[in-house]
């Protein structure tokens, strides 16, 4: 049984379509990584499965039945923590407290306010009793986190929660988020810039282009523009010494993306030839990150302005060379990318990448 | 320019002598006051919570109709509530003339524009992100409105007190729908306007200085809980 099943969900803001969705279904239980630039449609999406805001076509089915408006009965199993969190004129304890007692769930709220400032690293004698205008950002950051997590919600919708706060409030709402899901199963749905994490903590990611959904899994998105090469091939420029090479797509068109799978990526050794036939980029290396699931590392290299994500199974010999900074070099095949039209992007959803 | 410094000393001698025909009228004052303000708050609350708040068909036209009513003048309301309020008019059975109910009601009517539009000012000018807020934490319907308007609490609070500043200095209303009536329905207002006209000055001022204490106890009041 899907948590959510969305069918056909459209969302306009002033006659202006922000979200077309044709299909999604998130799993009880998962964590779910939606990736895209500023615009792509990731906070309305988070509004719609949060159920402040009904979409303008469609259906939106959680626990495989559909929500009546307003209806608070499904919002209460659900906590949206939106991009701007708000805090209410009232203290932080009664900030933490109102998702309580609009529930009208009294027993033992002292210790349940208290216990989840703790968790987001707010100590509750230091701040239950302060008035909402005296935190920091991340203070009051984590004090919106903290009144969502005092409801133990069946799903926490986290709205890029770690922008624009400091390391260390994003390095505790990072835990808070976690200790959520192991504690009580909840499904995170969260969206972020922060794309290492994502990738370290989801079981599923979800890419958001101009209000669409461009495909799941770790894939590099490349938008263009591409220019002709050769007869089979285009390329697009990464940076200014670096191109990708793809073969030409079948089907003449205008806006077209690239999408790669970091499965179909190598890296290459020093001195290290490409095979034949496979093309080979060079950048540096910016991070390495943890794959929990498979233990594996990701080795994330910037080419240009594009970051490209290849996995390698822990304890490969070539770890040893690389680091942040160092640089890299990556092969891949130019015939093994999968390419999207812009504008019939609703046909990705239904094309997903091999999922992790 | 003696008879201003009379009617301080006046002033006084009426409060603190505890003059039974003063404190009628201001009895009579602050009762009608409170029952309009109630009754206003009551039903201008929720309405401007819905005008401020909600976003359907005819809203604007609906705006421009309360602030049009804002400049209701009270001699207009009082001829109003008289012609549905006597004998002849189709409310005169209930017999409300020349009572303090029927002047409350009056000046319901006057209070109610300043209630909703302000109330609709301070909702809409209220954080784009509340709303948002409120309904992620789990509220319903009820809870959304309660909540907004407590998050709204100091704008309201001055419409409040704009809408009671209207009301107890209102003359017109008064006169017409209360009549005046020694011990009954004489308001501080209504008994400054008959002394000036007796030519009793200092009693008059004196009167009008009682107003304006009393509109300062209010006030302060009000500002004393909005620091807490």
């Amino acid at each position: 049984m899907a948590l959510y099943r969305l069918n056909r969900i459209i969302q306009r803001y002033d006659h202006r379509t922000v979200l077309s969705i044709d299909g999604l279904e998130l799993a009880q239980g998962s964590i779910t990584g939606l990736v895209g630039a500023n615009g792509s449609g990731k906070t309305t999406l988070l509004k719609l499965l949060g159920f402040v805001e009904r979409p303008a076509q469609g259906e939106i089915l959680f626990d495989e039945r559909p929500v009546p408006p307003l209806d608070p009965a499904a919002r209460r199993s659900i906590a949206l923590l939106p991009q701007e969190s708000h805090l209410l004129k009232r203290t932080v304890y009664a900030n933490v407290a109102y998702g309580l007692r609009v529930r009208n769930d009294r027993k033992e709220e002292r210790q349940r306010v208290a216990q989840s400032l703790a968790w987001v690293g707010l100590p509750p004698e230091n701040f239950a009793r302060r008035p909402w205008f005296a935190l920091s950002g991340g203070e009051a950051r984590r004090a919106a986190l903290a009144a969502r997590l005092v409801l133990r919600p069946r799903v926490l919708l986290l709205d890029e929660p770690t922008t624009s706060v400091d390391g260390a409030s994003a390095q505790l709402m990072k835990a808070a988020a976690l200790h959520a899901h192991r504690q009580w199963g909840t499904s995170l749905v969260v969206a972020s810039h922060d794309l290492p994490w994502l990738h370290e903590i989801c079981t599923d990611v979800v890419h958001l282009f101009a209000g669409r959904i461009l495909g799941r899994g770790q894939q590099t998105l490349l938008f263009g523009p591409w220019r002709q090469l050769s007869p089979g091939k285009v390329a697009m420029a990464l940076g200014e010494t670096q191109r990708f090479i793809a073969l030409r797509p079948e089907k003449e068109k205008t806006a077209l993306t690239a999408a790669i799978d970091p499965a179909r990526l190598t890296l290459l050794q020093p001195g290290e030839a490409p095979p034949e036939g496979r093309e080979v980029m060079e950048g540096i290396v910016t991070r390495l990150a943890l794959d929990r699931p498979t233990g594996g590392i990701h080795v994330v290299v910037a080419v240009g302005p594009t970051e490209f994500s290849v996995p390698l199974p822990a304890g490969h010999p070539a770890l040893a060379a690389l680091s942040p900074g160092r640089p890299a070099r990556i092969a891949y095949g130019p015939g093994e990318v999968r390419w999207y039209d812009q504008n019939l992007l609703n046909q990705a959803s239904s094309c997903e990448s091999p999922g992790r | 320019m003696d008879y201003l410094f009379q009617g301080l000393l006046e002033a006084c001698r009426l409060l603190l002598g505890g003059d039974p025909e003063t404190y009628s009228a201001v009895a009579a004052t602050v009762r009608v006051s409170s029952y309009a303000m109630a009754a206003s708050l009551l039903i201008g609350l929720p309405l401007g919570f819905i005008l401020g708040h909600l976003r359907f068909p005819g809203r604007r036209q609906a705006r421009l109709v309360v602030d049009t009513l804002l400049s209701l003048p009270t001699v207009f309301i009082g001829l109003l509530v008289y012609a549905f309020l006597s004998r002849r008019g189709p409310l005169g059975d209930l017999g409300l003339l020349f009572t303090l109910p029927g002047i409350a009601i009056g000046q319901t009517l006057l209070a109610l524009p300043v209630v909703v539009a302000l109330t609709a000012t301070a909702v809409e000018s209220m954080d784009a992100n509340l709303r948002v807020t409120l309904l992620s934490l789990g509220a319903d319907r009820w809870q959304l409105m309660r909540d907004t308007l407590w998050e709204a609490r100091h704008g309201i609070l001055a419409a409040a007190l704009n809408a009671y500043g209207r009301v107890m200095t209102e003359v017109g209303i008064s006169m017409m729908v209360g009549g005046n009536i020694k011990w009954h329905t004489r308001t501080i207002t209504t008994a400054i306007a008959l002394e000036t006209n007796k030519g009793m000055f200092a009693m008059g001022i004196a009167l009008g200085l009682i107003l304006l204490f009393i509109a300062f106890a209010v006030t302060a009041t009000v500002s004393l809980l909005r620091r807490k």
